[in-house]
């Protein structure tokens, strides 16, 4: 499947590329847009950065495996990240994780099947203070219960 | 007590109401007076590093070259990703101009045109709002070629948000400046160092998000003010985020100095349910663990901790009663730095590997003396032995826990603890935690 | 010159030199995986950490520049810590392995693990898996399991062939190499990632599971596969070259080769098609005879032809011994003018790095040793005309296929009254030849070569034939060729009957008046340097290991620096 980038997405790399002195620097901002515009980080995707930034299809491929934030295979509607690193996990952390897990019925990086959600362990968030946490797509919940979590869940399905 | 970075004036971020609170004044007197200068007042204002290291900003800024042969940079560190550290992001919503005039402030005085905020990518939220900040300060004029206009000066900056994409080493300079240019976060070989050799191979200074939102009012009421505030050889407010087993986690700001008993108790209300403190973690997970029974008198600023035996880091303390399985605490930790270790270099890559593998054995019961004995012997030869500092990171937490918690981790290898909610060590307490809707 | 102190010895230093490199100028080498002279540093094995006095931390001597009166301890107590821990790191996860690895005999990891490693392992827990038997390029193989991460290979891509196909991919433990999704290493040296990748990770698809590396002996040649002229090793087991591998010349080649000139030089000398003892035609066949009587079938044949009627082809695939040889049988033995060779060239084979587009070892070679039509004789496309229009009617051809570079004489090749061909392997040509003369290959003797800028390089056997003797002609024995024994079938190696081209000439000559005796090539090089001009002053010592610049080549040098 070939990719391109729409016009808007093509102004905003224009955009983007303003802000450094080297096309290279705005990889990571171009592979957000390209995940934003495909819904992963597919070798097409890749492979149109490259040509876009006028790099090597190598160096773009380094770069999104070094990143966590970049999905090479597409993932849920609502992709929920979990945090389990200590001061989440000092508040419940791994016990939220196993229940979105059980109800879901999907282990760690995998999709529900309707492709509505998907589920990811992730390292922390920066929300220590509020643990623990759930972050869906970009927004963060956070200073949950089981409960809190339930409705989290019962509300996007919902949404659906 | 006066609040430096997170004042308590309602609606701060919007530029009105930081413009009426002597706003953007400090910019304007800084542009007034010679980089020298500026650079010499923080010197002697004694303000450190927020990031970890607690180095002399002023120092810092001074190994600038003078020479204006290539352009300079200044990178603004806001990768925050550090377990148990969640202060800068307050900033980015709470205060984000001051952060704004300091970067204009530190790239005047160390000549740099551009400053790039790199923002690590999971905070979408707080990118926003700080882009929303940035972009009324450049309409206001304040930031870019409108500057010129607005404070009658030669000296005109650009500021820039650098999004991360997930990768704790990127709040390591070297590692950042290469996210920056486009590439894997892989830490540089230092020396060169970032001064001599950069961004781009250019001049370049990277400051922690809180150390430059405390240079406005530096300028503004002058560095012998900051130099009274706290503990002498670390002066200033410290943005002290608690976590873990407390009533009231949350960022605190407050002088260097402070007991920890009191951040603990006094502001964060103590430990619910009036459990024991088994263990505390100062400064980020990456420092080294204090025994709980050890705290009393132990004071929040880089030189106590370093007396005491751990380090103030970025100031994020972590919290453990005595219900606390330490091993799952430990082997936790350990996997964070395994998961976070960019794998350029022998130590780190192999040596955080096997650290997680052996924890996890112990946690499984399949544990011995001996094992505790290896532990502490990789961790030790993984220090020092690396490119970069999350060597030490990874190793520390490690070495340091079990040779402090030597008892509680012997018992816990002859299965002498009964942990005591079976499965269940780090449940949501019956004590509930306030809960807010997010 | 600036001095600092290496182990309480004090040593030089070039201003910028690192500590490594002003070490290995004074002969000592600190242990390194990810160094290499040639390429960027990386710094990332940390196996050269030393430590310096009043400096706490150790640092690495691969990127510390040495400075003036500086203290380095290479082999401190603390050093060898750091050493054995940073060894142990790289031991955990690899996997043992070597009894079934490539790399084993030759391999750096083993060999540290010898010298530096405390010899036995700590490590009770899961090793990490990563990807086995990926085949990274058409001729390379990858082994992320055995891998150390040292990124050699991608350096190597990126700054010396300038085609970054190679990444680091992921992170932490789970870092790997990888080519692009879909894509293969391709290019033209590929091959060089496995002789710089210190472990058995990138192996050579054409050599993996063919032989043990310590069964292997090696000698220094030259590759003939353009006139660069790269140095390398040329490695043999039981009489059969197994592989060819670069060797340093500064001057010529660097550390590298191409893949071509690796792999696609030394197939002939085992193959099936080799010329083994002297061929006549009778009744039509080709047959095996003593060397005698060819040699005296081929003289009165040769007698019989008016030297004007006869032309020699000699070849810049044969050294300047044989091509001096060459010529001076046919001028003045046999009194001939139409002398030359054929050019072989491709404009699509060159490059800026080291390939040539002259896909010969010795064109200039042959040109200095007179391989060119003498006064009104006839040149190559004049002795094309001749065969085709009957007027020549013999012709000997040294070292060359003319039927495959001149398809088009198939018919008239038939039609010659006499054909002599020295070849190594029987060819198009020799399919009509009435005399086949089995030509030793480049690794079956002594002899030089001139690379494409006037730079004198010496062959050396590598593999016997019946007229070489292994320690006699100062051959490297491999472990098997020194110990086993007749009973042992791996030992027994096949010996082709065969000589060097100029030896041949010589025998025949000795059927004739003027004769041309030699004993070895060296003494042919003798009389070259004699009676040519830019030979002056050559002899073998002088021209050495790493070759040497003809005299008038130097003043160009000069000249042009």
């Amino acid at each position: 499947m070939e990719f391109k980038f729409t016009p808007g997405n093509q102004a905003k790399i224009n955009d983007t590329l303003k802000k450094y002195p080297t096309k290279k620097a705005a990889v990571m901002s171009v592979l957000f847009l390209g995940q934003e515009q495909n819904g992963w980080i597919s070798k097409e995707v890749m492979k149109e950065i490259a040509s876009v930034l006028e790099i090597t299809e190598e160096e773009v491929f380094g770069v999104v495996t070094f990143y966590t934030m970049f999905y090479e295979k597409p993932m849920g509607k609502n992709h929920l990240q979990v945090c389990t690193n200590v001061s989440c996990m000092l508040r419940g952390g791994y016990e939220i994780f196993i229940q979105v897990k059980e109800k879901l019925g999907i282990d760690n990086m995998e999709v529900t099947e309707d492709k509505n959600f998907s589920l990811e362990e992730v390292e922390c968030m920066g929300s220590c203070g509020t643990a623990p946490m759930i972050a869906v797509n970009e927004d963060y919940y956070e200073n949950l219960n089981a409960d809190k979590v339930n409705e989290i869940i019962e509300s996007l399905r919902q949404k659906n | 007590m006066e609040k430096i970075v997170l004042p308590d004036i309602k609606d701060l971020h919007k530029i009105e109401v930081y413009k009426a609170n002597d706003g953007y004044t400090a910019i304007n007197k800084a542009l007034s007076q010679s980089p020298d200068d500026l650079i010499e007042q923080v010197k002697k204002s004694g303000l450190r590093g927020r990031g970890g290291a607690a180095f002399l900003a002023g120092l810092k800024w001074s190994f600038m070259p003078k020479t204006n042969d290539k352009p300079k940079y200044l990178c603004v560190n806001g990768d925050e990703s550090e377990p148990g550290s969640f202060k800068d992001r307050q900033i980015f919503e709470l205060n984000p101009h001051q952060l704004i005039e300091g970067t204009l402030i530190t790239c005047y005085a160390i000549g740099a045109k551009t400053a790039y905020v790199y923002i690590r990518g999971e905070y979408h939220k707080w990118i926003k709002l700080f882009q929303d900040a940035l972009d009324d300060a450049y309409e206001a004029g304040f930031v870019g070629e409108k500057m010129k206009e607005t404070f009658n000066t030669d000296f005109a900056c650009e500021i820039y948000i650098h999004k991360g994409a997930g990768a704790y080493i990127c709040g390591e300079e070297t590692s950042l400046m290469n996210s920056i240019e486009g590439q894997r976060g892989y830490p540089r070989v230092k020396p060169p160092f970032p001064a001599q050799n950069g961004l781009w191979g250019c001049p370049t200074t990277i400051n922690n998000v809180e150390t430059i939102a405390n240079v406005p009012k530096i300028i503004n009421k002058g560095w012998e003010w900051f130099s009274k505030i706290g503990e002498p050889k670390h002066p200033g407010t410290i943005l002290f985020g608690i976590s873990g087993h407390v009533n009231n986690p949350g960022v605190y700001e407050l002088p260097s100095g402070t007991l920890l008993t009191d951040i603990i108790y006094k502001y964060a209300g103590g430990i619910p349910g009036d459990k024991k403190i088994l263990c505390v973690i100062p400064g980020g997970s990456s420092m080294p663990p204090l025994r709980g029974d050890g705290i009393e008198g132990v004071k929040m600023d880089a030189e106590s901790l370093k007396a005491a035996g751990s380090s103030i880091g970025t100031g994020g303390i972590i919290v453990m009663d005595e219900d606390t399985d330490l091993v799952k605490v430990l082997a936790r930790i350990a996997k964070f730095y395994y998961h976070e270790s960019c794998g350029q270099c022998t130590p780190c890559r192999e040596g955080t590997s096997w650290l997680v593998r052996l924890l996890d054995r112990i946690g499984q019961g399949n544990g011995s003396s001996h094992d505790l004995d290896m532990l502490i012997d990789v961790a030790s030869n993984i220090e020092g032995n690396t490119i970069c500092a999350l060597g030490e990171a990874a190793a520390w937490p490690v070495r340091f826990m079990v040779s402090r918690f030597r008892d509680y981790f012997e018992k816990r290898v002859k299965k002498e603890i009964v942990l005591p909610v079976k499965n269940k060590v780090h449940s949501m307490r019956d004590t509930a935690f306030p809960l807010d809707s997010p | 010159m600036s001095t600092f102190t290496l182990n309480d010895e004090e040593i030089e230093f070039k201003p910028g030199q690192t500590i490594i490199e002003a070490a290995k100028d004074n002969g000592t080498t600190i242990p390194h995986f990810c160094w290499h002279p040639k390429l960027s540093i990386s710094g990332n094995c940390r196996v050269c950490l030393v430590e310096l006095e009043n400096i706490p931390k150790l640092v690495i001597a691969c990127s510390t520049q040495a400075t003036e009166g500086m203290v380095v301890y290479s082999e401190s107590e603390k050093t060898l810590e750091a050493r054995n821990a940073v060894m142990e790191f790289l031991l955990i996860n690899h996997p043992l392995d070597c009894p079934i690895c490539d790399e084993a005999g030759e391999c750096k990891l083993q060999d540290y693990a010898y010298k530096h490693s405390i010899g036995e392992s700590r490590y009770v827990e899961e090793k990490t898996h990563k990807d086995k038997r990926v085949q990274l390029g058409p001729r390379v193989m990858f082994d992320g399991d055995r891998c150390i991460s040292c990124s050699l290979c991608i350096r190597f891509c990126d700054e010396i062939v300038g085609e970054p196909e190679l990444t680091f991919i992921k992170r932490g433990n789970g870092v790997t190499i990888s080519t692009f999704p879909g894509k293969q290493m391709e290019n033209k040296y590929s091959l060089n990632t496995v002789d710089i990748c210190p472990v058995g990770a990138l192996t050579n698809t054409d050599f993996r599971f063919k032989t043990r590396v310590w069964d292997l002996s090696s000698n220094p040649s030259i590759c003939t596969g353009c006139s660069r002229g790269c140095n390398i090793d040329v490695w043999v087991i039981n009489n059969e070259i197994k592989r060819l591998t670069p060797s340093f010349n500064k001057e010529v080649n660097s550390y590298w080769m191409c893949d071509d000139g690796r792999l696609n030089t030394f197939k002939h000398v085992n193959a099936k098609d080799r010329v083994d003892g002297a061929h006549l035609r009778k009744d039509g066949q080709l047959i095996k005879v003593s060397w005698d009587e060819a040699f005296a079938n081929a003289s009165s044949e040769l007698k019989n032809i008016t030297n004007k009627e006869i032309a020699f082809i000699g070849s810049a695939f044969s050294t300047c011994e044989d091509n001096y040889l060459f010529t001076k049988f046919a001028k003045d033995v046999i009194g001939c003018k139409n002398i030359d060779f054929i050019r072989h060239t491709n404009p699509d084979f060159g490059d800026e790095l080291l390939r040539q587009n002259d896909l010969t070892p010795n064109t200039m070679g042959a040109e200095l040793t007179g391989v060119s039509p003498k006064q009104g004789g006839l040149n190559l496309d004049g002795i094309v005309q001749g065969i085709k229009s009957g007027k020549i009617k013999g012709l000997f051809i040294m070292e060359d296929d003319l039927l495959e570079a001149y398809p088009e004489l198939e018919k008239s090749l038939p039609s010659l009254e006499l054909l002599i061909v020295l070849s190594s392997n029987f060819n198009k040509t020799t399919a009509f030849a009435d005399f086949v003369f089995p030509a030793a290959t480049f690794a079956e003797k002594n002899g030089t070569f001139i690379n494409f800028n006037g730079r004198v390089q010496r062959i050396k056997p590598a593999v016997e034939t019946t007229d070489l003797d292994r320690s006699l002609d100062g051959m490297a024995m491999s472990r098997l060729d020194k110990f086993g024994t007749s009973f042992d079938r791996w030992a027994i190696g096949n010996k082709h009957d065969a000589r060097a081209s100029w030896k041949i000439i010589s025998g025949l000559s000795v059927l004739f008046d003027k004769k041309l005796k030699y004993k070895m090539s060296e003494n042919v090089f003798d009389d070259m340097s004699k009676s040519i001009d830019a030979f002056k002053g050559l002899d073998y010592d002088i021209i050495g290991k790493k070759g040497v610049l003809l005299k008038d080549k130097l003043n160009e040098v000069t000249q042009t620096v």
